[in-house]
């Protein structure tokens, strides 16, 4: 599905991701723990083309293409959503009409016939409703002035009517209290289709006990260093990332 | 510009007099130095007179190069030759204004009212000056909607200006939509918005274009008086366009709200010269001042000066001024979902200005604003 080949990426001056592989394969889920600063986040960014990350060397191959040379817009028009770990606050932009913008910017790409207003609302009140939304969430601004757990919320929003293909969720479990847990994580097995991809960074074992990850990967100084199942998380938990050191 | 003679009236005498005191305004000149007044006055130009009319009924008043050509029918319009303008103001041309013009239009209002002034000004290398004074009555509200046409004034000059009377507990919401290209003249407008005891003026401007037009305000806030003026700006090309505004505290408890926005292209100027005065008898005054500008083009140039002058200590007052770019944090944010670079910067650029279109309510002029920001910001 995603190919990740000797990926280097710095950002400013600092090299994070220092020669990392990894594949990702359809229709998995894929998990990535890492201690802070271990390059979980800049591996995210580096997929989606954030600009604070230069790739210096390496590949992503995704339908045969190297990702690294794509726009971001073009990155998402083809299947790629990273869901981000602090959603940014944009006031005046509606969050119906920017999410219908981004929806018929995909379907224009598409070539299929771009949703009408009135049938993108039903849409999204189909989707607000699933989530435990407040119905106002379709006329305010742009994640402006929502609590953390309402952001996370309107990244899964975001990424139920986009239906992306390859989906990258960067700590969509912190600051989420029980319920928006759960509510999140049934958005993400929603989503689940055997075909899409799954790339889940989280530092905790919670969201992964809904999710029944198909390969943990550990990631240390910029390189993916153990990859195995979802027994990874439970020596983890019980051990500490030592545990891992050790068998290096 | 040509020698005039002028014939002046008493009345006059006096506003020659402060006009004399300031001198015409010059490169030097605080308010205009951003402007490039000096080629603007330098030019020579054809001089207008406005001519008393007997207005036809219309569904707004229409002022043709200087004429009332139209008036609804609940609105009556005067022409006062003596009339008593502002000798405290602090804008030349506000008095030059006053002297050219031979008479000013009165609006007469008896109650509530709604109607839109619209300038036509059509003639080219010509300078035009006229005056408009609306005046409300106590406990009435109302709401003017003032547009320009100014085809084929290439190289002219407008020198227009309003004189408001917001009577003790009225209110007049008073929104400006001025789409003005560079082949258009130039446009100058001095007003003076004089609000009395308990009374409120709601001051919308929206300025969108490539031309040259500045607009100076002095407002005057008595007891519990309240002033709200919001002013938007896309200045595209080479255009110079802004706002100076003075608002005075005179009185105890008056508020005033003041926020500009301002988005430029190209190689355009954008001025906000505001000025919150709050004078020694005016103790707990509420004032707010808040300029922020985006840069689009990388040759244009915000000049922001927003100042607090205050001489009481019994008061609430702040002011600020940013000037920058699109934030880049918002630009990739909607990138990431799939929208383009253009597509983007469009979006946050209007997000910038709903804050202030949103501010009109759902309506015709809502609509009309929305259009004529788009055209300025795709022309």
């Amino acid at each position: 599905m995603m190919n990740i080949k000797n990926l280097h990426a710095k950002i400013g001056d600092k090299e994070i991701l220092k020669g990392l592989d990894l594949e990702l394969q359809k229709g998995k889920i894929h998990v990535i723990m890492g201690t802070n600063g271990a390059g979980k986040s800049t591996l995210s960014k580096a997929i989606v083309g954030h600009y604070d990350v230069e790739v210096t060397e390496g590949e992503i191959t995704y339908k045969d293409k190297n990702v690294v040379e794509m726009k971001p817009e073009e990155r998402a028009l083809n299947g790629i959503f990273l869901s981000f770990q602090n959603p940014i606050e944009i006031a005046g932009v509606n969050n119906a009409y920017f999410l219908r913008s981004a929806l018929n910017a995909k379907e224009k790409h598409a070539g299929v016939k771009e949703t009408n207003a009135a049938d993108f609302l039903k849409l999204m009140r189909k989707h607000i409703e699933q989530l435990g939304m407040k119905p106002d969430m379709i006329s305010r601004a742009l994640n402006d002035g929502f609590s953390g757990g309402e952001k996370k919320r309107n990244e899964i929003l975001q990424m139920e009517i986009l239906q992306p293909d390859v989906i990258i969720l960067d700590e969509v479990d912190s600051g989420l209290d029980i319920d928006a847990l759960k509510s999140v994580s049934e958005g993400i097995n929603r989503m689940k289709n055997g075909e899409r991809t799954f790339l889940v960074i989280t530092h905790y074992s919670r969201i992964l006990d809904y999710l029944n990850p198909d390969y943990v990967h550990i990631l240390q100084d910029g390189k993916i260093v153990k990859t195995g199942g979802p027994e990874l998380v439970k020596i983890l938990e019980a051990e500490g990332y030592q545990a891992i050191e050790k068998d290096l | 510009m040509q020698a005039v003679t002028l014939s002046l009236a008493d009345t006059k005498h006096r506003l020659y007099e402060s006009l004399s005191a300031l001198g015409l305004p010059g490169n030097k000149t605080e308010q205009y130095k951003n402007f490039a007044i000096k080629p603007i006055l330098a030019k020579e130009y054809e001089l207008l007179s406005p001519q008393i009319s007997k207005p036809a009924h219309g569904s707004k008043i229409v002022i043709e190069n200087g004429v009332v050509t139209r008036c609804p029918k609940d609105v009556k319009i005067s022409f006062i030759q003596d009339f008593e303008a502002d000798e405290q103001h602090y804008d030349a041309l506000y008095f030059m204004s006053h002297i050219l013009a031979p008479f000013v239009i009165e609006v007469e209002l008896s109650g509530d009212a709604t109607f839109e002034i619209r300038h036509k000004f059509t003639l080219k290398e010509t300078l035009l000056a006229y005056r408009v004074c609306v005046k409300t009555v106590p406990n009435s509200k109302v709401e003017i909607f003032e547009t320009f046409k100014t085809k084929k004034s290439a190289n002219g000059l407008l020198l227009y200006g309003i004189d408001a009377r917001v009577a003790r507990d009225s209110t007049l919401r008073f929104i400006r939509d001025q789409n003005a290209k560079s082949k258009n003249a130039t446009v100058i407008g001095t007003h003076r918005f004089n609000v009395e005891k308990q009374g409120a003026v709601e001051l919308k401007t929206f300025d969108f274009g490539s031309g040259q037009a500045l607009h100076l305000y002095k407002i005057d806030l008595a007891n519990y008086a309240w002033a709200d003026a919001q002013h938007l700006l896309l200045a595209t090309e080479e255009a110079r366009r802004g706002n100076v505004v003075l608002i005075k505290h005179n009185e105890p408890y008056a508020k005033s709200v003041q926020e500009a926005r301002t988005i430029l292209k190209d190689k355009a100027t954008g001025i906000f010269d505001g000025k919150i005065f709050v004078g020694k008898e005016a103790q707990y005054a509420n004032a707010s001042q808040n300029s922020k500008a985006i840069l689009l083009g990388e040759s244009a140039h915000m000049y922001a000066k927003p100042q607090l002058e205050i001489h009481t200590d019994e008061l609430e007052a702040s002011h600020g001024s940013t000037i920058g770019q699109l934030e880049e944090d918002a630009l990739f944010y909607l990138r990431s979902r799939g929208i383009g670079l253009e597509d983007a910067k469009k979006t946050l650029v209007l997000a910038f200005a709903n804050t202030l279109i949103d501010t009109l309510g759902d309506g015709e002029i809502f609509d009309k604003i929305h259009s004529d920001f788009d055209k300025t910001y795709y022309a």
